[in-house]
């Protein structure tokens, strides 16, 4: 039902710091249809080529300015995903993923005011990595 | 002629904001295209900072209603009772929300919120001074799957009726009058692979001028108890995801409605797909629209369209072209229907 806004295409890279590549990030719209509290966030998972990335190892910001581990966002009520807005999934994985053709699946889980159990929503998308010059391209 | 009004909730809208392809202007303004009188604003969809928004923000709302010339007819809220992983708000800590909602909808020219399903019934007495002296009215939304059997609701009734003020009252959803299960939404889930005869097994129970809930019910004891000739027909969890869903949609008569005139304050005319000659695929709107004339209803009809739900990966949504289509409908049936 929202997976149609999970994973923006063409949003995957690997990101550099210092001058060496220290993790990799992707990008994805809220699955729901308003905005929310990062605390209601109940769970982010990103996995590569089938296997799950630790869940310490992921970080979350809707303004690129302020990250959040999934834990410390159990208590972030004045930060806002708001609608519309591209958030950033951030996994800290130094040397970033390799060279050539992953899949990469990202699973964004929240929490409703109404409904017992938390929203879900999942999308695979297959991820080409060029090294040396950390481009890369997702395709359906 | 029929004395309702027309509004559209930028809810059907949706999907165009949150992709960037339409600024909240240009949805005002397609709006104002199409001849609507009113809109409905979901304040967390579409102001960014909700319930504090930026001067900014505020300042483009109302630059926006004075130059499209649009009603302010319902502001959508939500209380976030789980705001919290370990705990659900507390009672004061609802209200503290509900009441800063409150003054957001006045200072955006609302004079009606609607409260989603399940908001609890205990934070209306402590806000309704602030409701008064705002002048905002605060009505539940008695949506399909959660309507006037549900305990939450009933509960909200039970409120409502004991208050008896004109600040409290409800917000009906006309999910609760589908004839036939939405067909967008069968032909999505049959597009993620669920087993036809499930689909076909959901068709029945309407063909039987039921909804999954009272079927349901009548089987097994419980409304959100499955038979056991369903379950056998379970392949996958796509099978079963539907089965929870279809309970989404109830069959009621018009006359469930006859009893809480004039606690009725706004209608959610929710629809799935226009078909191509004019008419809701799900809901019989003639003979909605010839109701709530007869019944004197004078307020407010929200387009509120629920088919950009059923799309698969990257298949366009003709959501604007949903919402005109509705729009002259329901426009049609308004002046064709006299008290």
């Amino acid at each position: 039902m929202f997976d149609n806004y999970i994973f923006t295409e063409n949003t995957f890279r690997n990101v550099e710091s210092d001058g060496k590549l220290s993790g990799f990030e992707l990008k994805t719209l809220i699955p729901y249809y308003r905005g929310i509290p990062y605390s209601m966030i109940h769970d982010i998972r990103v996995s590569v080529d089938g296997n799950p990335v630790e869940r310490e190892k992921i970080r979350f910001s809707a303004d690129g300015e302020d990250w959040f581990t999934l834990s410390e966002m159990e208590t972030v009520t004045t930060y806002k995903w708001e609608y519309g807005t591209q958030g950033t999934i951030y996994v800290d994985q130094p040397g970033g993923l390799s060279a050539g053709k992953h899949e990469v699946t990202l699973a964004v889980v929240i929490r409703v005011a109404y409904i017992p159990v938390p929203f879900e929503g999942v999308r695979t998308r297959e991820v080409i990595v060029n090294l040396p010059k950390q481009e890369e391209i997702t395709n359906e | 002629m029929s004395q309702i009004k027309r509004a559209v909730s930028l809810y059907s809208l949706q999907d165009k904001y949150a992709r960037g392809i339409m600024t909240l202007e240009d949805l005002f303004s397609f709006l104002v295209d199409i001849g609507v009188e009113g809109v409905e604003f979901i304040t967390d969809q579409m102001m960014q900072g909700t319930p504090y928004p930026s001067e900014g923000s505020l300042k483009n709302w109302d630059r926006l209603i004075e130059k499209y010339n649009l009603k302010p007819v319902c502001n959508d809220i939500f209380i976030n009772t789980k705001l919290y992983k370990n705990r659900v708000l507390t009672t004061k800590e609802s209200v503290k929300m509900l009441v800063d909602e409150i003054k957001l909808a006045n200072r955006l020219g609302f004079d009606l919120i609607r409260l989603v399903s399940m908001t609890p019934p205990e934070i209306i007495e402590p806000a309704l001074s602030t409701a008064e002296k705002y002048n905002v009215t605060l009505a539940l939304e008695v949506h399909a799957g959660m309507s006037f059997s549900h305990p939450m609701t009933q509960a909200f009734i039970d409120v409502m009726k004991k208050l008896d003020s004109k600040y409290v009252g409800l917000v009906v959803d006309t999910g609760i009058f589908c004839r036939r299960h939405p067909r967008i939404s069968k032909n999505y889930f049959l597009g993620l692979g669920m087993n036809p005869e499930v689909g076909a097994y959901v068709d029945n129970i309407f063909d039987q001028g039921l909804d999954p809930l009272q079927y349901f019910e009548s089987r097994t004891g419980n409304a959100h108890v499955f038979p056991e000739d369903l379950k056998k027909l379970f392949r996958s969890e796509t099978d079963m995801i539907y089965a929870i869903f279809c309970s989404g949609y109830e069959n009621s008569k018009f006359e469930i409605l006859d009893d809480y005139f004039p606690y009725i304050k706004h209608f959610h005319g929710k629809f799935y797909e226009m078909t191509d000659d004019g008419a809701e695929y799900s809901i019989p709107y003639d003979e909605f629209i010839a109701y709530l004339t007869r019944k004197g209803y004078d307020g407010y009809v929200a387009s509120e369209y629920e088919g950009q739900r059923f799309v698969l990966f990257d298949q366009p949504i003709d959501d604007l072209g949903q919402v005109k289509k509705h729009q002259e409908m329901l426009k049609r049936l308004i002046q064709s229907t006299s008290r």
